[in-house]
């Protein structure tokens, strides 16, 4: 596995308040890292940094080997880099034309376009879905047309935050199938979870965000560590 | 006693009703005669105001985004202006324009006064705040997922505000109409500024105000279906397209 992006003292406040403070965050490219941590420990923040799409106080990136400023790095983060919110936004269009957004964004050609989107909403088997509005469709289904309309452009980095969160148990077979098949496609994937069981089987690493830190957490303490964070969660 | 001189109007205007009616037919038969100082004057009115209408609507679309979506100084001060200036008198608007472009005026060189440009420049100022107004409210209201999910997927941030303007269209659409509204049918500036010259910068409203001064109900009539059979077509539209929406969503 070679070193995809590298990321030292990233730092980023908000409201005068210290969210994040991590020293060193690397990610490997086909690696896939299930990514913990309380209610607002700053999961979101930092996937959002990861991805481009939150600029940090302070970060030094090192992309591919090549350290660059943050605005140097962001044009290439974006460019190989897909975020899904916890619930994905869908556009005000067919599920087609969704999956076809990003095709279009990189200068596709309609007819190009509209034979990829064909395969893929077949890879994601949705292609019955093709002409519904993606307006009406359930959580499950709007996270299997997020994820089909990601790994059409073909990112490096795909970062998922919270991907089964309140879906009910067949759309998270469905969902960790997905991502099963999204990382044996050599695409490395961050995913934010609470739910460390459904997709601890993909997972090739655990971390884990705690006063704004990053710790390693091996097989064995993760599982003490999702019971002690689902406790916390629900206690009121 | 009654005062004489308080009851004659009211006499006076309970025996017109039958002259309105009539006047009524007559502006029908003006309309559909196609009298060629009523369509100048129709034409003019739209010609005006949808020039001001679509030079105010790209600007305050950028604007209320950027004030809906970026953290800068002075943010909030603007938004109370531009709330501030929606509801300034058309009038008060007028006269600053007037004494701008008056021959005394810092602008009088440019000898727009009385003009139709003058017209459409007064007219921008008159819908510019409320379409900034209207539209931050969509901007704010807005889904920020919507932004992200069109950056993250490659979307240049121009392409990313066209996207985000697809999705909140309906609100948007909104927000143009009534700004239209407001200057297709306001009277005070365009009377200042235009000074309601026939064929050159008479335009709806401010035929209407001097036919009925002088007495001539037919065209102050037929001038007033325009403007309500507009009215009635923008809002139909309007709501048509909204009730499209909601069936989709």
């Amino acid at each position: 596995m070679s070193r995809l992006i590298e990321y030292h003292d990233v730092r980023i406040s908000l409201a005068k308040k210290q969210i994040l403070n991590i020293d060193k965050l690397t990610v490997d490219s086909q690696q896939c890292t299930l990514l913990t941590g309380r209610n607002g420990s700053g999961k979101t923040t930092l996937l959002k940094i990861i991805s481009g799409l939150l600029k940090p106080s302070h970060a030094c990136v090192h992309y591919q080997g090549l350290q660059m400023s943050w605005p140097q790095a962001k044009t290439y983060i974006q460019r190989d880099t897909i975020y899904l919110h916890q619930q994905p936004y869908l556009f005000d269009a067919s599920v087609a034309d969704n999956i076809a957004y990003g095709l279009y964004r990189s200068g596709e050609s309609k007819a190009c376009a509209h034979k990829k989107v064909a395969q893929a909403l077949d890879w994601a088997d949705l292609t019955h879905l093709a002409h519904r509005s993606a307006k009406q469709l359930s959580g499950g289904e709007k996270q299997r047309v997020a994820l089909t309309r990601a790994r059409i452009l073909s990112p490096r980095l795909l970062l998922l935050d919270e991907p089964t969160a309140s879906m009910d148990s067949d759309a998270k077979l469905q969902t960790s199938a997905l991502l099963q098949r999204l990382k044996s496609e050599g695409i490395s994937i961050i995913i934010s979870s609470h739910e460390a069981h459904t997709v601890n089987k993909i997972a090739d690493r655990h971390l884990l965000i705690e006063d704004g830190q990053i710790q390693l957490l091996s097989q064995a303490s993760l599982s003490d560590k999702v019971t002690q964070l689902n406790t916390a969660r629900n206690t009121p | 006693m009654v005062n004489s001189s308080f009851t004659q109007p009211l006499l006076k205007t309970s025996f017109r009703v039958n002259e309105i009616n009539q006047a009524s037919v007559a502006a029908f038969q003006l309309l559909i005669s196609g009298n060629s100082e009523i369509w100048h004057i129709i034409s003019l009115s739209f010609g005006v105001s949808l020039t001001a209408i679509l030079i105010a609507t790209p600007i305050a679309l950028i604007v209320s985004f950027f004030l809906a979506f970026f953290q800068f100084p002075l943010r909030r001060a603007l938004i109370s202006l531009f709330n501030t200036f929606m509801s300034v008198p058309a009038v008060i608007i007028g006269l600053t324009l007037y004494l701008l472009l008056s021959r005394s005026g810092p602008l009088g060189n440019l000898g727009l006064l009385f003009t139709s440009k003058a017209m459409v420049i007064g007219q921008i100022l008159l819908c510019f705040p409320l379409l900034v107004a209207m539209a931050h409210s969509s901007f704010q209201a807005a889904d920020r997922r919507a932004w992200e999910t069109a950056i993250t997927l490659g979307a240049k941030p121009w392409r990313a505000f066209f996207t985000l303007m697809y999705e909140l269209r309906f609100g948007l659409i909104a927000a143009v109409v009534a700004g239209f509204g407001r200057i297709i049918a306001e009277i005070g500036c365009s009377m200042m500024v235009g000074g309601n010259i026939l064929n050159a910068t008479r335009n709806i409203p401010t035929a209407i105000a001097l036919e009925t001064s002088k007495g001539e109900f037919a065209q102050g009539i037929a001038l007033g279906m325009v403007l309500l059979i507009l009215s009635l077509g923008l809002n139909a539209g309007v709501s048509i397209f909204q009730g499209r929406g909601e069936l989709q969503a």
